[in-house]
């Protein structure tokens, strides 16, 4: 599309909210067609049956106590993860991090999987992912703990990296061991959550991740211009006047966060932080203040999608949301990944 | 490194030149305040670098670091672009007056032809005129370079000291770190000579450079001949590096 000198020199914030809104317009899309469809015979037709308030109960109970909150679910998850993903990716100055290198997810799923191998999961529900959000939060200060010690003085991002994927690595470890010591049953439960599912929603837990993720969502977006000066290196970015060490640090605070919020609610689903942002960096290239919130709304979108397919892809029988993600994730990103290495 | 004292003043372009392993990016790091002295003070405007704000200190001091590199393809406007970083409110949007600076800063560096393409497909000169281009849109009145001119060929050399020699003469206080002796006595107000973290010589050029100093601290026979001109140039000298068999003929 040619756009008129004026428009074009309209400047890169005019260019940014026209992207931001079409985004916003696919993810409301993807919402519209995640709430149609399911298992039940509840389909679209319903959907505006029950918005104006003339459906029969029971159809008006699948959209609004049912499919609706899975949705909204959806879409915080894959958003959050989306744009925890590309804070690391800006972090770490690395494309290929992803909201899981730093080992929040291992330690959510230390929690998790304790829960549920001591049988508490089965007694109180909410343990689960109050469990796997205590172990997230755990991870993460031991992470950060164990950077902070071997390299004072400042975050080091090598060493950051050096200590999540070591603290992954116990924490696997960890999860393999009580394994094996559970049943079969807690043991089936566990793998489940780690293949991470949405089937937990609920308005209030949504509620509640909402209200963890607002403020580490608006710490990320408000490092945007920060993170554009640090992908030139560290050493460039503080002669640019960025205040280095504090964006590290809100960041991995603020990134870490939403993961942990993330997993505690839907378990540990991948490729949505690693693909998305790399989905949108290719499109539209690496400024983050188009970056990041674009990719928190792909996110979104792509989530709801995937979820969709896994509740109806297999009907009666639902796939791991993550599984999904994975599956159909993968091969679409390949494909951007050649095209883009064409151009 | 250790007693070690270094001013630059505004309009004076001050090379630091010295063998590897003399301290001179060392220098250039302290002065520029990434790295701290663990004794001793660094000082902007008499104010010490370390009571500035991040963003003050980039207003006042612009550095162009030896190299970098980016995971992720940026366009050369762009870059410039984060020159304006330290002028801008958290939440402040660039305004026509930060344009026109970007935009100077590109012409200027004769940048301006290829502003919209990526850093990774330029040549070393033109990224080199490109990261210059941004320490410019800093507007900073103090200029710090780490080896400019390495890796660039005979036109981008001399075209890039050029470019110091004007901003010098807009009344920029300019250091930078050099390897090349002879372009920093054709260039450089003044010399600093560094050698094993310490000063070996400073002055203007022709003070600094001996032959006897040199063959001393490079370890290598030389000559110095005067630069032949025409302009301004004439006169300087110039080290010409012997081969190692010319080290037995006679020294005069």
């Amino acid at each position: 599309m040619r756009l008129p000198a004026g428009v074009r020199r309209g400047g890169t914030l005019t260019r940014f909210a026209f992207r931001i809104g079409c985004l916003a317009l696919a993810a409301l899309a993807a919402a519209a067609v995640s709430v149609s469809f399911g298992a039940s015979g509840v389909g679209p037709g319903d959907l505006w049956l029950a918005l104006w308030g003339d459906a029969d109960p029971s159809a008006r109970t699948i959209l609004l106590q049912l499919r609706l909150p899975r949705a909204a679910l959806a879409a915080l998850v894959g958003g959050a993860l989306a744009l925890s993903g590309c804070t690391f990716q800006a972090l770490l100055r690395n494309p290929l991090a992803e909201p899981y290198v730093l080992g929040v997810s291992g330690g959510a799923a230390v929690g998790a999987v304790g829960v549920v191998v001591t049988g508490l999961g089965a007694l109180l529900p909410w343990t689960l992912p109050a469990g796997a959000f205590a172990g997230a939060l755990a991870a993460m200060a031991l992470v950060l703990q164990i950077a902070r010690r071997a390299a004072p003085g400042g975050l080091d991002t090598r060493v950051l990296i050096l200590s999540g994927v070591v603290a992954g690595a116990f924490f696997n470890a960890v999860i393999l061991l009580m394994l094996s010591l559970a049943d079969v049953e807690s043991f089936r439960s566990a793998i489940f959550w780690m293949m991470g599912s949405l089937s937990g929603a609920g308005w209030r837990t949504n509620a509640l991740l909402a209200a963890l993720l607002a403020p580490a969502a608006a710490a990320a977006l408000s490092l945007a211009r920060p993170f554009n000066l640090l992908s030139r290196g560290e050493e460039v970015a503080y002669y640019l006047g960025a205040a280095v060490p504090r964006v590290k640090l809100v960041a991995y605070l603020a990134a870490s966060l939403m993961v942990a919020a993330a997993v505690a609610a839907a378990g540990v689903i991948g490729f949505v932080g690693l693909i998305v942002p790399h989905a949108v960096r290719l499109a539209w290239g690496s400024d983050h203040r188009l970056l990041l919130p674009a990719s928190f709304l792909a996110g979104t979108a792509f989530l709801l999608v995937a979820d969709t397919l896994a509740r109806i892809a297999a009907s009666p029988v639902e796939l791991p949301t993550g599984v999904v993600t994975a599956v159909f994730g993968v091969p679409f990103f390949v494909v951007l990944l050649i095209r883009g290495g064409r151009r | 490194m250790r007693g070690i004292s270094a001013s630059v003043r505004p309009g004076r372009l001050l090379a630091v030149v010295g063998p590897n392993g003399a301290g001179k990016t060392t220098l250039l790091k302290l002065l520029a305040g990434s790295l701290r002295p663990q004794e001793g003070e660094v000082r902007l405007d008499e104010r010490l670098l370390d009571d500035f704000a991040d963003r003050r200190r980039a207003r006042a001091l612009a550095v162009v670091p030896q190299s970098e590199s980016s995971p992720f393809p940026v366009t050369v406007r762009e870059t410039v672009t984060m020159g304006r970083y330290a002028h801008l409110g958290p939440w402040e949007r660039g305004g026509s007056r930060d344009r026109a600076v970007v935009g100077r800063a590109l012409e200027r560096c004769a940048a301006a032809s290829f502003a919209g393409r990526r850093l990774d497909e330029l040549s070393g000169g033109e990224l080199q005129r490109v990261r210059i281009a941004r320490a410019l849109a800093q507007e900073a009145p103090v200029l710090l370079l780490d080896e400019p001119a390495a890796g660039l060929d005979l036109r981008y050399r001399m075209e890039l000291f050029h470019l110091l020699r004007e901003l010098r003469a807009d009344g920029l206080a300019v250091l930078v770190v050099t390897h090349d002796l002879n372009l920093a006595a054709r260039f450089a107000d003044r010399l600093l000579f560094l050698d094993r973290g310490r000063v070996r010589a400073r002055g203007a050029p022709a003070e600094v450079l001996s032959r006897e100093m040199l063959e001393d601290v490079y370890e290598w026979p030389l000559r110095l001949v005067a630069h032949p001109g025409p302009g301004s140039d004439t006169g300087a000298p110039q080290t010409i590096p012997l081969r190692r068999d010319a080290a037995r003929g006679p020294r005069s």
